[in-house]
This record gives structure tokens, sequence and C-alpha cells, in this order.
């Protein structure tokens, strides 16, 4: 793989270089003039140059051109455009504010041509930025927005059903998305196990989801990135925003800090569904507790025009109590301290130190005699400096480092029983990844631009650990002991070494439209040990050790890109990927995966491979606006052990997925917007056969199948209403603003199957006799569910 | 999965069903036709009783007839000192092959490794198996506990015993209300040492309490759905026995436990995948038919008592 490294260079090295004639570079910030939040991804355009720059997740922007006169054109979708004549004969720094355009309804989109960043100009593809302005008017179950359920309404993102936790990505499993908050990995995403997500839509900013060609910048995932960036707080004056909804009331305050300096927000929320349950609930009355809650803050401040500092964090927590000391709490923390800093116009450098932790605890017992107490956690510390060298206006460079440490406790527990304490621990564990990456965007031709990069990964197991050895045996059975070698503290017991090259290109076919493809190789060190439909909150992340590989995934993908349109308001892409991965794990039936000792004994190794369509319509403006989806896919795993060793569809494996978002601005308070959702059933397994033993009845699958069934088809409508307050009071224009969101989840009440099982009947029948079985189709949410939420900012 | 993790995720499920409506109905899903497949059920103890070998075949999973008994086999158990007992079709037409004790003798003894044998259309299947220790049920008790299954109140009844020092031990604890064995798939208890698992660290203690209250029959009030009785009101009886199971079969047992308990509801978020139980039973024709079943040999101690 080193032979990528000469490539690199070369490539670098011999773009055409204008001789003889003066360069300069003209740098800065793009902002939102409201409230001085980074516009991250807005663009300048130099007309005469026909050239363009992206502001980066800090809103800075740089791009260096040869001396002459150009027209300025600053702009980002939802904001008025901002036009300057300038006279480049040096260097020029120009921050600009941008204003958001006053009503929705005139919005302006900029022309293709002016957007040199957009869908068809970038070599982008497999990338969706969904700004939290139109997250919040999706249609949302019980009305509260969340960032995770709005993605799948993107092509090529789907999930194994409702209140499902996280996503899935182009075939790839929940545990395959790296999931980052201000550049903190979150391993559980979710609230109450998986129906709410675990970002406060109030302190997001945006949001980038990479599920194909992902830059250098990004590893340690196979499937996809999710990006989320955290407001950095309204630096011009005092805000608060807040709402009151069906399961979350919500507050956050922003300010600015020192005249303008620096600003901070502060965002809460709580649920309190417990507090209005209480009466009706025993549990909740005896002193149980049934919330969940999450704070986010963050602050900035700039020490120079060339300095800023950003911190920021997350705390948040689910508690269910059934009394005051039995239950089961689980939640993430993180920490992201961030220090930008510009060398000088073109090289910008940014050095990010993370502490991210996600940890539960189960408590429970009668008394002091008899109590059991379970607590797990995975740790990581992060150092990642990266930098972007602006060298002109047809090259990007970006180049860093990630060192990530990692502790793991795969469960400590201490029982008693009748009196007698018993520690146990499962050996922690400790890691270390580092990695170097290089990303070069390059313009080689007005039509033709190229992105590629590699990064280079070492993933290291230290002691103190036992590593035990495992005999070999038929597959789908767990793995006897063969042999156990005692690691001390520090000595190293396994070193994995990956090369991961990143290309893709773009070659414009005229103003409207490009071909795009791209290859991309990922890595993955750590797994998410999971094996049931829906990821739970006590699911451990187990490292790759001795006996568990790092997972590799290909992924190829070609797509044609498009705008439509006199103002080329609509975009339309087709992009069709395959992906092929090594070294994906499954498990034996009956596997035991937590608190076990050897829990490397009953995992399987395989291999997976998944492909498909997506198509994607996007009307970015005008009354009626929205977009529609759609994805044709499979994807397929071949483990030893399992389904013969033949291939076998994941549990998330869906062949057609039709998503439809709607929006459409009724009058200057009323809004409407709908949400339609068709997806194929997922894989099940129904038994063939049956047989008694003990006086139970046994399922039985002669032909030893997974998968080789299909629950029916899903799909879904929703709707919501968003009603703005009155602008205006007495004449005088109000101070604060207000609307209301009545929503309806499953408008027609559809029981959508998530699963079907079979079972024997419940009754209790004598041994020697029939007992009756069942098959039965459970739907998650089998009803409409109507809720409402207020909410204001001032 | 592992009971304790079960036990309070379906907990919280329950809260959770409160505010949110899942719902489930019946469907008749075509299934796949089979050949149908040996069943091999070889559950032996040492309770002075007769004891059953049965071999049945699998019927169609929505079939509700009795299954097919498979007679005229030779159905054979031989232990390492050469003794042959032998399991005597009992006549019935049901496959039920039979071995009665002589004297009050029960059948084998604990430390004694034992060999099935089975031969029938031609073929012989074969699995092995070792009697292992087992350990006493020291005593009963009911006792009024706050318990979210059970009105307040209720007695819970929990028995009492030791694992012996040494790791290892697995065993199946069965429990009789008024004489009625517990037998329902939620209502298999399986002990690993005196914990549920062999990461839970608890050899040579008392068994812990969820293990203890297992013995402890959830059912539905009649007059009332949303309510379930108290476990056992004065005049019930219990009787508690711990059959020593080998490592193997306790295995086999905790499969049987994810296969039939399902859950319906939200728990249908945390199911785990549907497989095929392991067996221990093999045809000594690795390309022969198939087989199904288990075969292990117990040993059983007990204790009963009445609730006044």
């Amino acid at each position: 793989m080193t032979r990528f490294l000469p490539l690199l260079c070369i490539l670098t090295l011999t773009q055409p270089f204008a001789f003889g004639q003066a360069k300069h570079t003209l740098s800065g910030y793009i902002k939102d003039g409201s409230n001085g939040e980074a516009l991250i991804g807005a663009t300048l355009f130099l007309k005469e140059a026909n050239a363009g720059v992206m502001a980066n997740a800090y809103g800075f922007y740089s791009i260096t051109v040869p001396s002459a006169s150009y027209t300025l054109i600053y702009s980002f979708v939802g904001y008025e455009k901002i036009e300057k004549q300038i006279s480049l004969d040096a260097d020029q720094r120009i921050d600009v504010e941008l204003k958001t355009e006053p009503k929705l309804l005139t919005e302006v989109v900029v022309s293709a041509k002016e957007d040199p960043l957009g869908k068809v100009q970038s070599t982008e593809m497999g990338t969706h930025e969904l700004d939290i302005r139109t997250i919040k008017k999706i249609p949302a179950f019980l009305g509260e927005v969340d960032v995770i359920k709005a993605l799948q309404s993107l092509p090529g993102i789907s999930t194994v059903g409702e209140g499902a936790s996280g996503y899935n990505s182009r075939g790839g499993s929940v545990g395959q998305n790296l999931i980052l908050l201000d550049e903190a990995p979150v391993y559980n995403s979710s609230h109450m196990l998986g129906f709410f997500s675990v970002f406060n839509p109030d302190a997001v900013i945006d949001t980038k989801l990479y599920k194909g060609a992902i830059p250098a910048q990004y590893g340690g995932r196979l499937s996809s990135i999710l990006d989320v960036r955290m407001k950095e707080g309204n630096n011009k004056k005092f805000e608060a925003t807040g709402g009151i909804g069906t399961i979350f009331s919500r507050l956050a305050l922003e300010s600015p800090i020192l005249k303008g300096k620096g600003s901070f927000i502060v965002a809460a929320r709580r649920s309190y569904i417990d507090v209005l349950a209480r009466p009706f609930v025993k549990v909740l009355k005896d002193g149980g507790a049934l919330n969940f809650y999450d704070l986010t803050a963050k602050a900035n401040y700039k020490f120079s025009e060339r300095d800023r500092i950003y911190l920021s964090g997350y705390f948040g927590r689910d508690n269910f109590l059934f009394s005051k000391d039995q239950g089961f709490s689980w939640g993430n923390q993180t920490a992201t301290v961030r220090w930008n800093h510009l060398f000088n116009r073109k090289l910008f450098s940014n050095i990010t130190g993370v502490y991210s932790e996600y940890s539960y605890k189960l408590q429970f017992g009668d008394d002091d005699l008899n109590k059991f107490r379970w607590n797990s956690a995975i740790t990581n510390y992060i150092l990642k400096p990266s930098m972007t060298y602006f060298i002109n206006s047809n090259n990007e460079l970006s180049f860093g480092g990630e060192a990530i440490y990692y502790f793991f406790v795969p469960a400590e527990t201490y029982g008693v029983t009748n009196g007698v304490g018993r520690p146990l621990n499962v050996p922690k564990k400790y890691n270390l990844e580092t990695s170097l990456y290089a990303n070069n965007i390059q313009k080689l031709s007005p039509a033709i631009s190229i992105e590629y990069g590699l990064r280079f990964s070492q993933f290291n197991s230290f002691g103190p650990d036992t590593v035990y050895q495992y005999r070999d045996t038929v597959p789908g059975i767990r793995k006897p002991i063969k042999s156990f070698e005692v690691y001390k503290s520090g000595q190293s017991f396994a070193q994995y070494n990956n090369w991961q090259p990143r290309f893709s290109a773009k070659v414009q076919i005229n103003e409207v439209s490009s071909i795009k493809t791209s290859y991309n190789c990922m890595v993955q060190y750590l797994h998410l040990i999971s094996n049931t439909t829906a990821s739970n909150p006590l699911d451990v992340w187990n490292p790759s050790s001795k006996n568990i590989l790092p997972e590799i995934g290909d992924q190829f993908a070609v797509g044609y890109f498009r705008t439509i349109g006199k103002n080329h308001e609509w975009e339309a892409s087709v992009e069709s990927y395959l992906r092929t991965t090594q070294n994906q794990i499954d498990y034996i039936p009956g596997a035991d995966l937590l608190i076990n000792k050897h829990l490397e004994g009953d995992l399987l190794s395989g291999k997976g491979r998944a492909y498909g369509v997506e198509l994607y319509l996007h009307k970015k403006s005008g009354r009626l606006n929205g977009w529609v989806s759609y994805t044709l896919a499979k994807t397929e795993l071949q483990v030893n052990g399992i389904n013969n060793g033949d291939w076998y569809p994941t549990r998330y494996d869906q062949r057609h997925n039709l998503k439809v978002v709607a929006f459409y601005e009724i009058n200057r308070r009323w809004s409407a917007s709908a949400n339609f959702a068709f997806m194929s059933g997922t894989p099940a397994t129904f038994p063939t056969s049956g047989y008694y033993e003990n006086g139970i009845y046994i399922p039985y699958n002669a032909n030893n199948s997974r998968g080789n069934a299909r629950i029916p088809a899903y799909n879904r409508l929703d709707i919501s209403f968003r009603l703005e307050g009155k602008r205006e009071k007495k004449g005088h224009v109000r101070k604060n603003h207000d609307y209301w969101v009545f929503s309806l989840y499953n408008v027609y009440g559809r029981e959508n199957p998530f699963s079907i099982y079979f079972t024997q009947d419940d009754k209790r029948v004598p041994q020697g006799q029939i007992i009756q079985r069942q098959a039965k189709q459970v739907a998650i949410i089998g009803s409409i569910v109507p809720s409402f939420s207020y909410n204001f900012n001032f | 999965m592992n009971p304790v993790k079960r036990k309070y995720i379906i907990a919280q499920l329950i809260v959770l069903s409160v505010i949110l409506i899942s719902c489930e109905k019946i469907i008749n899903p075509e299934l796949q036709s089979a050949v149908p497949v040996l069943v091999i059920e070889a559950w032996i103890n040492n309770k002075p009783e007769k004891q059953i070998v049965q071999l049945t075949m699998t019927q169609p999973y929505f079939d509700e007839s009795l299954p097919t008994g498979v007679s005229g086999a030779a159905v054979n158990i031989t232990d390492d000192l050469n003794n042959v007992y032998s399991f005597v079709d009992d006549g019935t037409n049901t496959g039920t092959y039979q071995w009665l004790p002589s004297n009050g003798q029960g059948f084998g003894g604990v430390g004694r490794k034992y060999n099935l044998s089975v031969q029938t259309g031609g073929e012989t299947f074969v699995a092995s198996c070792e009697m292992k220790r087992t350990t006493s049920v020291d005593s009963i008790t009911f006792t009024i506990k706050p318990d979210f299954q059970f009105p307040d109140g209720s007695y819970v009844a929990e028995f009492w015993g030791q694992d012996p020092v040494g790791q290892g031990d697995s065993y199946w604890i069965k429990a009789y209300k008024n004489g009625v064995l517990l037998g329902k798939p939620s209502e298999i208890t399986l002990a690993y040492d005196a914990g549920f698992s062999a990461g839970g660290n608890f050899d040579g203690a008392t068994f812990i309490p969820p293990i203890r209250q297992a013995i402890n029959p959830v059912e539905k009030d009649p007059k009332d759905d949303r309510k379930n009785l108290p476990p056992y009101v004065k005049g019930d009886s219990i009787a508690v026995e711990i059959y020593s199971i080998s490592n193997a079969a306790f295995d086999h047992m905790q499969q049987v436990e994810i296969q039939t308990q399902r859950n319906g509801g939200f728990g249908a978020l945390f199911a785990r995948p549907i497989d095929n139980v392991s067996s221990n039973i093999f045809n000594s024709n690795p390309k022969g038919s198939k087989v199904v079943g288990f075969f292990n040999v117990s040993a059983v101690m007990g204790r009963g008592r009445k609730f006044q």
C-alpha cells in the first residue's frame, strides 16, 4: 500500500503553476450576521477566476489567486448573498457576515455556477449535510426533533425498525458508524433504548453524514461518519431558546462573552413523563425513577486574530430505577477542547483534545446481604492535530494525525449472596490507535477534479491482560480454551497496521451535470458486541485482539449528479455502491456476550457484501420543497457456522426503501410538513418443524437456515403543522418569537410489523400433552401518535 | 439473554409501555416443509423411579398432533464400568423406551461416565455424558417481599442451598407447586455454580437471590388481567429439586430458553437470532441422517414443604 505515497506527492507537485504572475491570498471567516455562528459550508465564488472555496467547520476560508480585480460572491442556502468588488494586489483578510433571508417564501437559490462546491461541482459523493433548520421541520415521533431519525429519510440509510437505536448506512451495522459530537465519539446515540437521540436540537447547528467517499481525515468505522457540530453560542446578544414537548422540556441560553470576543451556549433537556406518570405507576410511587436528561454546553473565546479556543461538553443519562437503590442507568459524557490557529493566510490548524465515556450501571438486591452491582464503561482520550493548507485555487491539502487511547471496563461486578461478597472483573482492556493522514482536493481542469488521500493507522493492545488461545472446533459452537498467556502492564500483545487509500473524482459534463466515482478503504478496530435485533444499552464494545481481527471494508461507488430547473432549484443524483467487508463479527447460537471472560470463544468471523442504487431528488426552494429518496439494496454476510456457511441477509437487509419528505408553506403563520416511508420487510427466520423435549416445544429449522423468510413491508405517513406566534402585538413587533408544532405520527395508524416470533402457548400443559403454538407479529408503534410542542426564542 | 438482564429490561419495557403503544397479533405464516428428523430425548436421573428415553420424529411446526413415536429401536446406556442399562420399548407405540430400577435403587452413580447408543433404521446414534454431583435444598422459606411482579403483601418462596466448592457445577432447578411441575419455558431455572453463568464467580456460595426465588409461578389473576396472583397462599405445597447437569446440558438448556422464551411487545427489539438448539447426540455416520435432542444423566436432591 505504500505505493500510494509517491502518487500522492506527484499529484500534489505536478499541478500547473502560473509563473510570472503574482498571487495573493484572500482569507477570512464567513459567519451568520444575526448570532455570529460559523456558517459551515458557506461558499465564496470569484466570478472572474471562475473559482471558489467552501468555509470549513469553523467558518474559515482561504483562496489564492493571481492579482486582479474580482467580484466576490459570498453565499449560503437560506442567507442573502453578498457581492463585493475588490482589487486583489496584496493578501487580504475579509470576514463577512451573511444575513438570513427575511422570508422563506422568496428564498433565492444561488445558481450552480456561483455555487462552485455544490453537489454537482464538488468531488463529494455519498455525503449529506442536514442543517438543524431542516431537521426541525421533519415531523418527528412524539414531536421530538431527532437528528438520527432525520438521517433515516436519506438514501442509503435505514434502520431495523421503529424504536431501534442508531442507523444502518449502505448495508453496514449500527456499530459501524462513527458518531461524533464536536469530534467526540458518542458510543450510544439513544435515549430510552432507541426512541430518541441524544442530540439536543437547540445546541446542534449542523450535521454531515459521510456514507461513501470518506475523506482521509476520518477513520475508525467501516460504514459511515456522522459529524454533528454544536452551536457556538450567540456572540451578539443574549438569547434563550426552549420548548415544552411531549417528552422533553428544553432550555438553551446563549450569550456573548467579553464584548463578542467569545460566546457560550448551555442547553439542557429533561424528560418529564415520570412526573406525569407517577400517580399511575406503582414503581414510580415507590421511589423508582424513569427519566433521561442531557446537558450540552459550549464556549469559545478569541485570543487574537489568529487564535480561538473552543470548549464543548455533553453529559446525558437515562435512569430506570425500580426503587431507591435498584435499577439501571446509562449515558455518555464527552468533553472537547479545540484550538484554532492560523499560521498564515493559507495554513489553518486545529488541535483537538477529546475525552469521551460511555458507561452503564445496574444495581439490584433485597438488602445488603443479597445484592448485585454491575458496571461497564468504555473511555477514550483523543489528541488530534490537523492542518489545512490552502495551496492555491486548485489545491486544498489537509493533513494531520490522531491518537486515541482506549480504556475498556467490559464488566465489573460485585455480588453478595447470603452475606458473602464476590467481586468479579472481566479483565480491563487497554488500547492505542494512532493514525496519520493526508488528503488533497485538486482541480485538474475546469471539468475534472479529484480528491485523494491516504490514512495509515496502527492499533495496539497492551497488558495487563490474560490472552486466551482457543482451539478450532466445528464452526458455530463455543471454542474451548487451549492455553493462555499473561501480559504485564504496558506490554503489547497484538498490533495491527493498515493503509487506507481514499480516492474520488468528478468529471463535469456541462454546467448542470457531472459524473463522479470514488473508492475508499476503511478499517475498524472496535467491535460492537450485540446479537439482539436492535442494539441495546448493555451492549459492550470490544477491541481487536489476538483473536479478533480488525474489520476491513472497501467501498466503490459511481454517481451521476445534476441540477434541474431554471434556477437550479432541483438537485438530483443517482449513486450506486458496492461494498465488501472482511472479519465481520457474528455469534454462536446461545453466545454469552455479557460478563464473560471468554467472550472471544463465542465469536465467529466472516465476510460481508452489500450493494445498492440510491436515487435522490431534492427541491431546495419554493413554497413546496423537500426530497424524495429511494434505495434499492442488498446486504449479506457469510460466516462459517451460520446458515450452513452460505450467504445470508443481515437482520436489517431491506430491498426497497422509499422516503418522501415535503415541506409546504401555507401562509405567513402556518406551514405543514409530511414524511412518508415505505420499506421492504426485513428478514426473519421461520422454523420448519418442532419437537418436544422435557415438556417444552422447541422450534427447529430442518435446513439450519438464517433469514429464510421476510416480514411484511412497512409504510407510514407522518404529518405536522407549525403555527408561528404573532409577529406583532398592539402594533409593535414582538421581541420574542414562538411557535407551536402539532404532529401526527403514523397518521393512518398502521400496525407496522417489526418482527415475527414463534412461541408456545403460555398455558400450563402437563407433560405428554399437546402444546398449542402461535406465530405473532409485533408492531412497536401500532397506532396513531399525536403530540404537540410549544417552542420559544427571545 | 442473561436472566438478570432480561428481567430488568422487561421491567423497563413494562414501564415504557405505559407511555407507548406496542401491539401484536397472531398470524398464520406459511412455513417451508421439511423432512422429519429423529428426536432423542434422553434425560435420565438417579431418582428411584422409571427412566425413559423417548424417540420421536420432528413434526411440522404448527402440526398440533402428538409426535410420531419411533418403535423397534435398540436403546442402551453403558457406563465406564461396562454396566449396560437396556431401555425397552413399552409397547405403546409412542417411542417410549423404559428402564425400571430394581430394589428401589436409582440409575447409576455420581462420577460415572455414560454412553448412549440408539440403533434405529440401520443407523446408530451416540452420545456421552457424566453424572455430576448435585447439592441439597437445605430449606424453603416464605417471606413477604416487595416484588414488582406480585401484588403487595405477597409471600414469596425462596429455597436455600449451597453450591459445593469447585468451579463448574451446573444445575437445573425444578419446582413443583401442589405437585404440578413449573415447566413452562419461562420457568426454566439454571444455575452455574451458585450464579447464572460461568462469569458470575459464585463458586461455593449460597445460590444467588434470583435463583433462590425463581420457584415462584407468575400467573395472571383470572379476575383482573393486569394483575398477577400471589405465587403461594396458605395451604399450598412446594417441592424443589436440584438436578445436576453437564456443562453441555447447561449450554443446551440456555439455548432452549433463548429459543422458546420469545418476548413480544418492546421485548422484540432485543430478541436474539433464531437458531437451532445444539445437541450432544451424533450419528455415528457423519453423512447419515440428522438427529436432535439431548442426553444427560442427573443426580437429584430435593425437599418439599407445605405453606401453613
